[in-house]
């Protein structure tokens, strides 16, 4: 990323200990613009505690940080959408005036937070829901009146706090769309998970935190290449002779062998394979997931920290 | 500065129309009729002042030494004939010291005299003024000089009301303690509910969504302002009730009497604006410390240390109520928690309005304070924000100076 390019979130060697414990340990991020950008990492490796830091609803101990361009992001919040990890409704209201309410305090108007409420409660299929009591709604409705609740000002920055939790697969996928819709509408979107599958689908930065640091910053296809690709290799003959020629991680499983391409490609060692006489039968490169790459970065820090992947 | 109170409203408008708009708000309303049990001790209370403001009233007669022995002889006997309740003031006598009438006068014209009724000149034609409604004293004064002169002419009393009657100062007294009475108990009914009024939104996550949002000094003063609302149509409604209610009662002495300094009107002006302080005051501090209690549970413990605090402060302001212009109601005056209660009955006592703007100024800055430290104090203990104590009063170096972004 160059500095030309405007970066709606940036964070530099953000640091936050509760006691002697260091929940974020520096770090930095930066969240180009009209992009959406995953936090991804263990349970319990600082995320939340990075968005809150990033929103201004904490201090951080040192560090600092820049929110849509100004460096005191309360200013900010009239242009920012936020969804917690926790989710917190008033029960009593009706999901009409939840929204409106939700919007008010980010500077919109009772009336057109109404308005605009009903509007996208009908569009999100919860026409229904308008004037019902959000303690009348079941859990995944509410929190999609929450969510619609923090975009209804239609901010510059939306900010989800592992958006997809206790939903089911029906709402996640709404939810996708809903994101998506809003990346359309010119929104940056930031978004804290630590499934990685909505990461891999939706991305288009991310950053892997794990020990409360930063473990990797870039793209989707970054991070999956920062792992060696894998090869599934099928040979016609030559039973367990194959072996010398493959590399060293090579495993048998079955009729096939696995084993990670060589750093200068897969050329050389098929030329070897063919000309030792096993030939192929079958060949198949393979890149690793995000999900692989993310357990290979943050796996050792989270044992040791005592975070669940 | 102006987004604050913007925000500030879009939390009290929710926070008012969450709890009037509820069938426990009823019961909270009709609370009052529970109480009567307190109304009865207050009403004890203000007994108490009455008797002791009735108590230092007296007659007074300027005669000379032969027809002032008969004059209490007579009283001694007309007393007899009295209840308790219905005795005259004591009857004191008075030497003339030549000017006639001037005397009695200038007598019954000094408010802290307590003269209620005044005779003067001789028993056969008394000069007998009084101050109003002292009407009865002047005619008991009457009854004592025929009575001296049972075998002499027929009395031609010459009775009438001091034309610009003057509130003694016992009366003013009596009006500053009511003043302090009042708020006081409305404070009490009123302020100490705003301890759990943070309560709510931490249990239901909420303040997550509020924190990140708007500055949580426009919580706090959202809060307080719309709990005050709810308060305000409590009073509202009680007043009209009492209004109503008054209409229906006899002429009372003790309300008749009712004289503060400043004006009937200002003083009740103030009264409301005093009580507006008193509740926003007390009821931050209340929504400050309530805010830090994790637990249901320990917001009800702190319900005694509230009601102790409000009661300390009442004491201390009806010590000043008694005591007008010595250093404990300087001291109470100018304590900003008990500010309110002893401005208010400084506005009984003394005509001034001047202290009054002065004070509303103080206690208006300490309301911003308390809120301040409050929101502050939930940052840094509940939030868990960081920064250290520098942090916590706003003093800390910038750490947030981050170039702004390109494009922004």
């Amino acid at each position: 990323m160059t500095t030309s390019e405007a970066v709606p979130v940036r964070a530099e060697a953000l640091v936050k200990r509760y006691g002697q414990f260091r929940a974020v340990d520096g770090v930095s991020l930066s969240v180009p613009q009209g992009s959406i950008y995953g936090v991804l990492g263990p349970n319990g490796a600082g995320k939340t505690t990075t968005l809150r830091m990033l929103l201004g609803i904490i201090d951080p101990d040192s560090g600092s940080r820049s929110l849509l361009g100004s460096s005191r992001p309360r200013d900010m919040s009239h242009r920012v959408g936020y969804l917690p990890e926790e989710r917190g409704l008033y029960p009593g209201m009706k999901a009409k005036e939840a929204i409106a309410f939700m919007g008010a305090l980010r500077g919109l108007s009772w009336a057109e937070g109404r308005k605009r409420g009903a509007e996208m409660l009908e569009e999100a299929g919860l026409s229904r829901a308008i004037d019902a009591k959000i303690r009348k709604l079941s859990k995944g409705m509410a929190q999609l009146v929450q969510l619609l609740g923090s975009i209804v000002h239609r901010p510059e920055l939306i900010v989800l706090d592992e958006p997809f939790s206790g939903l089911d697969p029906v709402n996640q996928n709404h939810l996708e769309q809903l994101i998506l819709a809003e990346r359309a509408r010119g929104a940056t979107i930031l978004f804290s998970t630590h499934v990685m599958g909505h990461a891999e689908r939706m991305c288009d930065a991310l950053s892997i935190i794990a020990g409360g640091q930063v473990r990797f910053e870039g793209s989707v296809d970054d991070a999956r290449s920062s792992l060696p690709m894998r090869a599934n290799y099928e040979p016609c003959s030559g039973g367990d002779a194959v072996a010398r020629l493959l590399p060293p991680d090579a495993e048998h499983v079955g009729d096939r062998w696995r084993f990670t391409v060589p750093a200068d490609g897969p050329e050389k060692l098929v030329m070897a394979l063919v000309q030792a006489g096993h030939g192929i039968a079958g060949l198949t490169i393979e890149r690793p997931s995000l999900h692989e790459a993310f357990v290979k970065l943050v796996g050792e820090t989270a044992d040791l920290r005592g975070e669940t992947l | 500065m102006r987004n604050l109170f913007r925000d500030a409203v879009v939390i009290a408008r929710r926070d008012f129309l969450s709890i009037v708009a509820t069938p426990t708000f009823l019961l909270f309303l009709l609370a009052p009729l529970f109480m009567l049990g307190l109304g009865v001790v207050s009403g004890t209370g203000a007994a108490s002042v009455a008797t002791n403001s009735v108590g230092k009233m007296r007659l007074l007669a300027i005669v000379g030494q032969g027809d002032a022995a008969k004059l209490r002889a007579v009283d001694a006997e007309l007393r007899q004939l009295y209840r308790l309740e219905d005795m005259p003031p004591r009857l004191e006598i008075m030497a003339p010291n030549g000017k006639g009438a001037a005397q009695a006068d200038t007598i019954i014209a000094e408010s802290e005299s307590e003269v209620r009724a005044v005779l003067s000149g001789s028993l056969a034609t008394p000069r007998i003024r009084f101050v109003p409604p002292s009407d009865r004293h002047a005619r008991y004064l009457a009854a004592l000089a025929e009575g001296a002169l049972a075998s002499g002419p027929k009395v031609s009393a010459d009775i009438a009301a001091v034309s610009a009657p003057l509130p003694s100062s016992s009366a003013r007294q009596a009006s500053g303690f009511g003043a302090v009475f009042g708020i006081f108990f409305l404070t009490l009914l009123l302020a100490g509910q705003s301890v759990g009024m943070l309560a709510e939104e931490k249990s239901n996550k909420v303040i997550e969504i509020l924190a990140a949002a708007v500055r949580l000094e426009s919580v706090f003063l959202g809060k307080l302002v719309g709990m005050f609302g709810v308060a305000l149509v409590f009073v509202g409604f009680w007043a009209l009730m009492a209004l109503a209610a008054a209409q229906l009662l006899p002429s009372n002495p003790l309300v008749s009497g009712f004289a503060p300094a400043v004006g009937l009107v200002p003083f009740l002006i103030l009264c409301a604006l005093y009580f507006t302080m008193a509740y926003m005051l007390l009821g931050a501090v209340f929504l400050g410390v309530g805010a830090q209690a994790s637990s249901m549970r320990e917001i009800q413990m702190l319900s005694l240390p509230i009601t102790i605090f409000q009661v300390g402060m009442f004491g201390l302001s009806s010590a000043a109520a008694g005591n007008p212009g010595s250093s404990i109601a300087t001291f109470a005056q100018c304590f900003p928690f008990s500010s309110p209660f002893a401005m208010a009955a400084k506005g009984a006592t003394d005509p001034a309005i001047g202290p009054h703007l002065i004070a509303l100024a103080w206690q208006g800055l300490w309301v911003a304070i308390t809120i301040f430290i409050a929101a502050r104090l939930f940052r840094f203990g509940v939030l868990r924000s960081g920064g250290g104590w520098r942090a916590l009063f706003g003093l800390r170096p910038a750490l947030d100076t981050g170039a702004s972004s390109p494009g922004y």
